[in-house]
């Protein structure tokens, strides 16, 4: 039933599907960087305890700093309200069912507080350790967090979380005598795939590591500032 | 998962590919999915009839793919090629110092279109 004859052809178009989160991520990267503002990107499972090393962190930072925290998930404000209440500015982004943040999103969010100056943005992914991996943000500084009640196989399932990100944080290092979990093995493994990985170990309960995390990241912003590049 | 997502962005590419040859159909297109690109082949294959219900251009539409390794280069000894071990570190030399240059990203390859014999590529 053609009204025309049709012909079959094949186009070689060659096109990269995810480019254009790439090339927000970079203009989202260079403001912050001309700003002098050090963006974290957090990634882990879900529950491995970002938001709480995030209410320890803004705490230790807020007297000196200012710091805006930009909370993924997929559809409560509940982590955006954690940090809040310990009295830092804190936006809520939820993906409505995306398991992991993009870079328009995060610009979205960003366009409603880049008025004001900021020292740290820390962007708390949504929980998973795939997805986010594969997404820039534009983030100068991409940590990955592995819980002790985890397990430590987390590095070898989830490749990429390991190769992307230059910190390591082992949370909730309180529970280490109730788990068969060998930070050892882990840093280790995940050194494997990113041999100059740091590594932190830390409890949001105890207070364990979060001065040397603290440190870390204040040095980071510094050098981020006079060099331009990122230390760590 | 961000399958569906991938998808709606390979359509785009798709629907700009298939006006440029004034298509109505595509017939297949190919794709090169990275190791590390951190996408779930069956999840895409899912995410592919839900698309193909919703959207004309597709309704007859083959999707292939092909997995892509990840693929190292040494800055210290020159060896380009796959990974070993789930190592980041070069398989001949042992070094750190490496670029990953295959393997992270999704590429849309050959794409199949049904075109009438009179059509005049447009270009641009
Ligand atoms: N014992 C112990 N529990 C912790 C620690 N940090 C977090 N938790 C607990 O772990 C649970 C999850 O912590 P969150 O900080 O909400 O984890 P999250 O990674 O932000 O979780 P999602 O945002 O849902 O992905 C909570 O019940 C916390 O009280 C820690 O250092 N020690
Ligand atoms: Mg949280
Ligand atoms: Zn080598």
């Amino acid at each position: 039933m053609y009204r025309k004859t049709m012909k079959r052809i094949k186009v070689d178009v060659k096109r990269e599907v995810l480019r254009a989160n790439d090339m927000l991520a970079e203009t989202l990267r260079r403001e912050w960087k001309d700003r002098g503002i050090l963006v974290v990107n957090l990634l882990s499972s879900p529950g491995s305890g970002k938001t709480a090393l995030l209410e320890r962190t803004v705490e230790a930072l807020k007297d000196k700093y200012r710091v805006l925290v930009l909370e993924g998930d997929i559809d409560t404000e509940r982590d955006a309200e954690r940090i809040r209440a310990k009295g830092v500015e804190a936006v809520q982004i939820t993906t409505g069912g995306t398991c992991h943040l993009e870079a328009n999103m995060v610009m979205r969010a960003w366009e409603e507080v880049s008025g004001e100056d900021w020292d740290f943005l820390f962007i708390e992914n949504v929980g998973n350790l795939i997805c986010p991996a594969g997404f820039d943000l534009g983030e100068h500084l991409r940590v990955v967090l592995i819980s002790v009640p985890e397990g430590d196989d987390k590095p070898a399932k989830y490749p990429k979380a390991f190769m992307t990100s230059r910190w390591l944080v082992l949370t909730k290092m309180d529970l280490l005598p109730y788990f068969d979990f060998s930070p050892e093995k882990v840093i280790e493994e995940a050194r494997r795939l990113r041999p100059d990985l740091r590594v932190f170990r830390t409890s949001a309960k105890t207070g364990e590591g979060i001065d040397e995390w603290v440190e870390a990241l204040e040095e980071t912003l510094h050098a981020l500032r006079e060099t331009g590049l990122s230390a760590g | 998962m961000h399958e569906l997502t991938i998808l709606q962005a390979i359509y785009l590419s798709l629907e700009r590919v298939a006006r440029q040859y004034g298509a109505r159909r595509v017939v297949s297109f190919k794709l090169e999915i990275g190791e590390m690109a951190n996408v779930v082949p069956e999840l895409l294959e899912d995410a592919f009839k839900v698309l193909k219900a919703a959207e004309p251009l597709l309704k007859d539409a083959r999707m292939e793919y092909e997995i892509v390794p990840l693929t190292l280069m040494c800055l210290e000894c020159g060896y380009t090629g796959p990974w070993r071990d789930r190592t980041v570190a070069c398989p001949e030399c042992g070094s750190a110092i490496v670029r990953v240059i295959d393997g992270e990203d999704i590429l849309l390859r050959d794409v199949e279109l049904d075109v009438p014999e009179d059509h005049e590529e447009d270009k641009g």
